[in-house]
């Protein structure tokens, strides 16, 4: 008998709360288990079946496997293989599969029921699946009343299937998408450990610096500094091969191991040796170790190094850079590779530097995508050599962001001679006003003087200076309130000035000095300081200065 | 710095002393250019001072410019050697008219 409109349209409305409460089931819990079941339940029950199961595919095996299912027998984890049965045709099929009677359908297996001594009449099998994307299906026992389920049953459980389906999808994006940020916030964790694990800046007379920049998250590089009992300074670089936590593992393992044997083992060849040992006592899965180790004894410069695969330092004297490049292979790569010890270089310092980097140095790339190699590395030590070590590595490692994309860490060490270090350094901090001008003016006199500037020179300077910081007081602050840090220093025959201020960054460009036949008041500042200076530069300032202007200038005797 | 003015037969005699610089210079600028208004010889005498910087530079610049367009005598003296090395580093020497001495601008 043909239903009324009025009968049509109320049943379509109960589906629909139906459907509606089923997607805010999966909206509201986390738990896919039970909503699924929950879900089950309330379709069973809307189409008055028997029993009930729900099957997903399992994507390793391929097999279709129960995960809910009510009534009398209880077959939750059944598997199905690929192959035949009711379930696996509407599957494949991909469409609702209506068995009026079970017995007459060669695809029916009754297994289940010779197992359970449940009697299968009608069948009703619908596809869980959204656009193409086979999820399982939801089949249907029994229709309550001795009948057969209909084609309207048919298609309204389709129509929960895929919503089913669709919040399925939905439900495993998000838990994926939780997955990701745990280990997001796994990784942020690990990097602040390990930040927290590379030295403290060191003070400024301290003959050894390091800084280390981490390309992601957490970074495969380490150095140490550690101070020794008899006042000799041991100091390590690192590299660990590959990325993310097993490499940054390893790395903290080195790192530890460095800090440990360092106060133990006697030289550096040794404490390598020993590294590489305690290494493959826990297996590597094929990482390894590039290390370079060392031991200052300030007192004399002498440094002895070893070199375990790692880039060669760079000795940095005033004859030119010279590749410090004996070496052995990486550590843990294989156990007898060290049986033999490991060679050691000595090196006498000199009044010079030596550079231990990772070759995020040397391999960063410019925007030309040419890398910037050991000529790139030794111009920018050059440009950089007149700062104190810690700002000089800050601004050669900030310079290297400038220059391109990093893609891997970089990490920067300095040993230096301080035995010659100048002991006459300068540095204050000024208020930007006119009035302090003087300040400043009888300070460059004064220190200039100590540090062997000739009379005229020492003139020279005070004009220098006194017209820098009448530019940062009127086009770096312009007449606003802040500070000027002056620094003087000397480094062997150059008289070297620093102004620091903490403006926003002055546009470099339109501080030119002017054209001297253009007689108008003004820009006159720049092309004195020029004309009295050998060098006149804005270097690339470290974090927290605005602008870094530096002066030198040639002591001629 | 400090400013000392004298008029000398019609022409007017400004001594300066001590630093001129950014903190003095606007003084210095307001001085000349009242007596440029006037349209008044001037003569600024230099001997005592003991630094000047390029804004000092600038205000005599300015007024150098107006009494050329005045027609009036601008006259630096008795330059003493601070400044005397600035303006012989802004090329500045050639362009001023440099005498002796204060009485010598007078006359001149």
């Amino acid at each position: 008998m043909p239903k009324t409109q009025a009968a049509h349209d109320a049943e379509a409305s109960s589906h629909l709360d139906l459907m509606i409460e089923m997607t805010s089931d999966f909206a509201q819990s986390h738990d896919v288990e039970a909503t699924l079941r929950l879900g089950l339940e309330r379709v069973a029950a809307r189409l008055g079946a028997e029993a009930a199961s729900l099957f997903l595919l399992e994507a390793d095996s391929g097999d279709l496997v129960c995960h809910a299912s009510i009534g009398p027998t209880e077959v939750v984890g059944l598997r199905l293989a690929p192959g035949r049965g009711i379930v696996w045709r509407t599957v494949d099929l991909d469409l609702p599969q209506l068995v009026r009677d079970a017995r007459l359908d060669p695809d029916f297996t009754n297994a289940v029921d010779d197992a359970t001594g449940f009697v299968t009449r009608s069948i009703l099998c619908a596809p869980m699946s959204f656009r193409g994307q086979k999820l399982g299906a939801i089949e249907l026992f029994n229709k309550r009343g001795g009948n057969a389920f209909t084609q309207t049953d048919a298609q309204l459980l389709r129509a929960l299937s895929m919503s089913s389906a669709l919040a399925l999808i939905n439900t495993r994006l998000v838990a994926g998408m939780a997955e990701q940020e745990a280990f997001k916030r796994e990784l942020v964790l690990a990097s602040e450990i390990q930040r927290a694990m590379l030295p403290p800046p060191q003070p400024p007379h301290s003959p050894v610096h390091g800084v280390n920049l981490p390309a992601r998250g957490v970074s495969g590089d380490f150095y140490e500094i550690l101070p020794l009992a008899d006042g000799r300074v041991a100091f390590a670089i690192g590299d660990v091969s590959g990325k993310g936590m097993n490499a940054s593992l390893l790395m903290t393992k080195t790192a530890s191991l460095f800090r440990c044997l360092a106060k133990r083992e006697d030289g550096p060849g040794r404490i390598l040796t020993a590294i590489d040992s305690e290494l493959h006592e826990t297996g590597l899965a094929g990482m390894f170790v590039t290390m370079v180790a060392g031991i200052l004894d300030p007192a004399t410069g002498r440094t002895v190094l070893a070199n375990a695969g790692h880039e060669p330092p760079l000795l940095r004297r005033r004859d030119g850079f010279h590749a410090i490049d004996d070496g052995m292979p990486p550590l843990g790569i294989s156990p007898d590779l060290f049986a033999g010890g490991c060679p050691e270089s000595v090196i006498d310092l000199d009044g010079g530097a030596l550079y231990l980097f990772t070759d995020g140095l040397t391999e960063v790339r410019a925007a030309d995508g040419v890398m910037l190699g050991s000529d790139g590395a030794k111009s920018l030590l050059d440009a950089f050599a007149a700062m104190p070590a810690q700002e000089r590595l800050a601004a050669v490692v900030r310079s290297l962001d400038g220059v391109g994309s990093l893609r891997d860490d970089v990490t920067l060490m300095v040993i230096e001679d301080t035995r010659l270090a100048p002991t006459g350094a300068f540095e204050r901090s000024y208020a930007a006003r006119p009035e302090t001008l003087a300040d400043i003016r009888s300070a460059v006199a004064r220190v200039s003087h100590e540090l062997g500037c000739p009379p005229d020179m020492a003139q020279d300077m005070v004009m220098a200076v006194d017209e820098a910081c009448q530019n940062i007081i009127r086009h770096a602050y312009r007449g606003g309130e802040g500070d000027i840090v002056l620094h003087l220093d000397r480094e062997d025959d150059l008289l070297v000035i620093r102004l620091m201020d903490f403006a926003p960054p002055v546009e470099v460009a339109k501080i030119r000095p002017r054209s001297l036949d253009d007689v108008r008041p003004g820009g006159l500042g720049t092309h004195l300081m020029r004309s009295v200076m050998d060098q006149v530069d804005f270097l690339p300032p470290p974090a927290g200065i605005g602008n870094l202007l530096q002066m030198v200038k040639r002591i001629s005797r | 710095m400090n400013i000392q003015t004298r008029e000398i037969d019609g022409t007017m005699a400004l001594a300066l002393s001590g630093d001129v610089d950014l903190s003095h210079s606007p003084a210095l600028r307001k001085a000349l250019m009242e007596l440029m208004l006037e349209r008044r010889a001037v003569v600024v005498d230099l001997s005592a001072v003991t630094y000047v910087d390029s804004s000092g530079i600038a205000g005599l610049v300015e007024a150098y410019q107006m009494a050329r367009k005045n027609g009036t005598a601008f006259t630096l003296a008795a330059i003493s050697d601070p400044v005397r090395r600035v303006l012989q580093l802004a090329r500045l020497d050639r362009v001023f008219t440099i005498v002796d001495t204060v009485e010598a601008a007078v006359k001149g």
